[in-house]
């Protein structure tokens, strides 16, 4: 048996030595090209930029928004840079996460490019994959958003997305409807709130808002008012429009808002007197890219107009322009990433106060 | 004693010279390929807290902290204990359910019973998610279509309430019937009437035939079935999590899922719970084993000729007809026409004159619009249906001849092999794909080929019992006829055996290909931007939360799948006349 595992261990360790090593790698790093172009002034740098992609010719993309709305994003790259051809794949953030470090770690450098929700970013950054990506596009973020940059250049910020309270407005009238995050405690909302099971990204969100201590205590409370813990966003957001519960005790506001446009008449509403919680989706650079030319000309590209007009246009949050149907003057709670020990002491507690499935 | 035992057994003629040896030889290769190296990996990695890939990874230097996390903790035993119970409770109405649909349609004279049998596989088609959501909008407590009329009719609110432990097993039942359907009726079609003829004539009734004679011909298929059942209920993972959450019965999967999905993935402790049911597995198996020990007596298919006869039910045929029409409308017909209605809707809401008006074919144009971004996966899934299911057949017919028809040493082991991926759930299998060949240098990272290698392992053991199933029952008589003729081992099998097989191949081969087409976490791990599958733009739809276009791919989707199976039965009925003896 031990001769076997010796064996099988010997296979896989001739296998992954082998595999042959990055091409780019050898030449200099991510980082050093990034730092190079950082000293240029903007249109010199903007021009390295594109004559190296055009040498690269493609680039290696993991999207974390699905479906239709991911491909009209890279369609729109692509017609603005024919030159270059996109492999995109797009996956959930944890998914496109898991899957780049496995890559990684293997030797494998296959991917370029991922976007992922900042606050979900923490493995990664700290396993050390990413490229640090100094770039002036930045500067066109609006200032309410600013909190969004990393300073360390480690992500690129490029919309963010909001978790506050909605409701049905068949089920509540507007004057009834919960003002603040504490009032999903009351007891009329028994079993009415759903929520997704426990996320880092509201969880790191309530505790930027309101504390570590305050957050636990909003948690039992919660727990208290026997909350509807299911699975999926949207899919809780439709059946809260089809009268299946009344409130969402944390969703994203633009699927409702989506079911609006489709159908005016569809029975929802936003909470806008609570705080809402916003974080960033960023494009972060691998520091293994095989293109980081096309790589930097894409990232730079998603703060452009046409990127975040499209943005816009798909009821997101562009970050150098207008919201597309939130107010000015919401409260906004604007968050990174909170530290693993934090993050760890809030799932505890939600186990504690609301269950695994409870 | 049969003379291929005598030959395979004293070694007469060494067995790896012959015909038979090669496959056997082969056979064996693809099993440790296919099974065992993931399954070291699987099993290494639970003994492991550093992650595969990472420095120290591959050292001889174990722990079993993974255990001591995964198994020391109360909520792991409390979920353990419900997935008994839900296990259990769906596992024998499924298997009631689908032996009743079975039997009325293969062995009686009930009106419509190639109609009913044809609905009750159409089911198989549906996405599971879509089906849960289906029950959703049926019987929630709020929404449920039912309980509107019920409370209309009788003033009674919330009658129904899916999210409750009995409205999991409802659901799961429903969502298990077909299966137990396709193995029950694949036995009943292989048995000799002329046993039950005997029985009538020497004076029995049609239900102490039934219990004396078919029954026990039919424990082989009964003991396959309800392994399987109960093992794809433990494993199931739409119905807990969409129903359990709400309804507050933690399961063994969700526990898994959520003791595992925080980022990064701790495989350590992902792999560490599929080692639970890598025991249960060779448990049931053993089980199994013990129960159809005495293999000969279950060889109903010998040299003798036989009709299949129905049984003729008088006038209760009308009761068997109307109760198989209520189970198919329940299992296939209702999460049909509610996928149907929500597909022709820009916004679900119950049936009212107003939804009536508003209804559209946008959500169709949809799916054939941007550049008919689902045909491709439709496409690829086509492929990697029909070609899966192929190869998996040939693989499990091969495999269950060594195990049943010969006293090879060490059949048991091909046996195990074949059933043990039954163990891994879909996400430690598709990660275990992934891992491996992200260090095996091969170029198939981003191809349908990973993916089909991945549904090879995964299928086997399913087509495993159709096709031991229907193996069992053909006796050794024919193949020692033609080995007395002279006829080699290939001609033998292709000749003799294969036709014999049909009800179980092809059972096997439809329930493969569908499953296949369906299949979600593999896909989902393994898909990049050129291997995109059917079930992979479902996610898609189901993560954007368009319901209603998910319900109108899934339309077109059971479309493509029931030509695909026409195709198929017309292949398999032209070459059963032409082979049949």
């Amino acid at each position: 048996m031990r001769k076997l595992v010796c064996a099988l261990t010997w296979v896989v360790a001739v296998a992954v030595s082998s595999w042959p090593c990055s091409s780019f790698a050898a030449d200099a790093s991510a980082d050093q090209l990034y730092g190079s172009l950082a000293k240029l002034p903007a249109d010199q740098r903007a021009k390295r930029i594109e004559e190296g992609a055009r040498k690269e010719g493609k680039l290696n993309f993991v999207h974390t928004w699905r479906g239709k709305n991911a491909r009209d994003h890279v369609r729109l790259f692509e017609k603005r840079y024919p030159f270059l051809k996109v492999d995109m794949g797009d996956l959930g953030s944890q998914d496109a996460a898991e899957r780049f470090i496995a890559e990684e770690t293997a030797g494998r450098h296959l991917t370029d490019i991922l976007t992922l929700g900042v606050p979900d970013m923490a493995v990664i950054l700290k396993q050390n994959l990413v490229a640090k990506f100094p770039t002036p596009s930045t500067k066109k973020i609006l200032k309410q958003y600013q909190g969004f940059i990393d300073p360390e250049n480690r992500w690129i910020p490029w919309y963010w997305a909001e978790h506050g309270i909605s409701y049905n407005t068949n089920l509540i009238k507007p004057d009834k409807a919960p003002k603040t995050w504490f009032d999903l405690c009351k007891p009329e909302f028994k079993g009415q709130v759903s929520f997704d099971p426990s996320e880092t990204r509201f969880l790191a969100g309530l505790y930027v808002m309101m504390g570590e201590e305050k957050t636990k205590e909003w948690l039992k409370c919660i727990g208290q008012n026997q909350p509807i813990i299911q699975q999926g966003h949207t899919q809780r957001m439709e059946l809260m429009l089809t009268g299946d519960h009344a409130l969402q005790g944390d969703n994203y506001f633009y699927s409702g808002m989506e079911a609006k446009k489709k159908d005016p008449k569809a029975p929802f509403a936003m909470v806008l007197t609570a705080p809402i919680l916003s974080f960033a989706g960023g494009m972060i650079i691998n520091k293994n890219t095989q293109n980081p030319h096309a790589s930097a000309l894409f990232v730079d590209w998603t703060l452009s107009e046409d990127s975040q007009n499209l943005i816009n246009g798909i009821l997101r949050g562009p970050l150098t322009i207008k919201h597309p149907f939130l107010p000015d003057n919401i409260k906004l709670v604007t968050y990174n990433i909170v530290s693993d020990e934090i993050t760890k002491r809030l799932h505890e507690a939600w186990n504690q106060y609301i269950g695994r499935l409870k | 004693m049969a003379t291929n035992s005598l030959r395979w057994g004293t070694g007469i003629r060494p067995p790896l010279l012959s015909g038979g040896g090669i496959v056997l030889i082969g056979l064996s290769v693809i099993l440790l390929y296919q099974v065992l190296v993931p399954l070291v990996l699987i099993v290494w990695t639970s003994l492991k807290t550093i992650r595969p890939g990472e420095p120290g990874f591959l050292e001889l230097s174990f722990t079993f902290s993974n255990y001591v996390r995964a198994y020391g903790i109360r909520e792991f035993w409390e979920s353990s204990l419900n997935t008994v119970y839900f296990a259990l409770s769906s596992t024998l109405c499924a298997f009631l359910a689908g032996t009743f649909l079975a039997w009325t349609v293969e062995r009686t004279n009930t009106p419509l019973a190639r109609l009913i049998g044809m609905i009750t596989l159409g089911r198989i088609i549906i996405p599971g998610v879509i089906i849960t959501i289906a029950w959703i909008l049926t019987a929630s407590p709020s929404i449920g279509v039912l309980n509107h009329i019920i409370n209309s009719l009788t003033g009674v609110p919330r009658f129904f309430n899916i999210y409750s432990f009995g409205g999991m097993v409802w659901v799961q039942s429903l969502e298990m019937t077909p299966l137990a359907y396709l193995l029950m009726s694949a036995a009943m079609k292989s048995i000799d009437p002329r046993l039950e003829e005997a029985s009538s004539i020497a004076g029995a009734g049609t239900w102490p035939t039934f219990r004396r004679v078919t029954l026990p011909l039919i424990l082989p298929a009964t003991a396959a079935a309800a392994l399987l059942l109960f093992i794809q209920t433990v494993e199931s993972f739409e119905v807990p999590l969409l129903l359990g959450g709400r309804a507050r019965v933690a399961v063994y999967t969700t526990q898994v899922y959520f003791n595992t999905s925080r980022m990064p993935t701790d495989w350590g402790l992902s792999s560490t719970y599929s080692m639970v049911l890598l025991l249960l597995a060779m448990a049931l198996l053993y089980v199994y084993f013990r129960l159809v020990r005495h293999g000969e007596r279950y060889q109903t298919i010998t040299g003798k000729d036989y009709r299949p006869r129905r049984i003729d039910l008088g006038r209760w045929k009308y009761l068997t007809c109307a109760l198989s029409l209520l189970l198919v409308f329940l299992i296939t017909g209702l999460p049909f026409l509610t996928m149907l209605y929500a597909s022709l809707l820009r916004r679900f809401q119950p049936p009212t004159a107003e939804a009536l008006q508003a209804m559209t074919f946008s959500n169709y144009a949809n799916l054939l619009a941007d550049d008919g971004y689902a045909l491709k996966p439709l496409w690829n899934s086509t492929l990697l249906g029909v070609g899966s299911a192929s190869v998996v057949m040939l693989l499990v017919a091969g495999i269950s001849y060594f195990v049943h028809k010969t006293r090879l040493s060490g059949r048991k082991c091909l046996d195990f092999l074949g059933f043990a991926p039954i163990a891994l759930p879909s996400v430690v299998l598709g990660s275990a794909f992934m891992w491996l060949y992200l260090l095996i240098p091969l170029p198939v990272i981003g191809t349908l080929s990973i993916i089909g290698l991945a549904y090879l392992t995964r299928y086997l053991p399913f087509a495993l019992r159709f096709v031991s199933t229907s193996m069992v029952q053909i006796h050794s008589e024919l193949e020692e006829a033609a080995a007395v003729a002279g006829g080699g081992w290939w001609r033998n099998f292709y000749h003799i055996y294969l036709p014999l097989l049909r009800p179980g191949l092809m059972a096997g081969w439809f329930w493969v290909m569908v499953h296949a087409y369906r299949e979600l976490t593999i896909s989902l791990m393994l898909a990049r931007s050129n291997n995109r599958t059917a079930s992979v733009i479902i996610f898609d739809l189901w993560s954007n939360g368009s319901f209603q276009q998910l319900s109108a791919f899934g339309v077109v989707m059971f479309t493509v799948l029931i030509v695909l199976v026409s195709i198929a039965q017309r292949i398999s009925a032209r070459y059963g006349i032409q082979e049949q003896i």
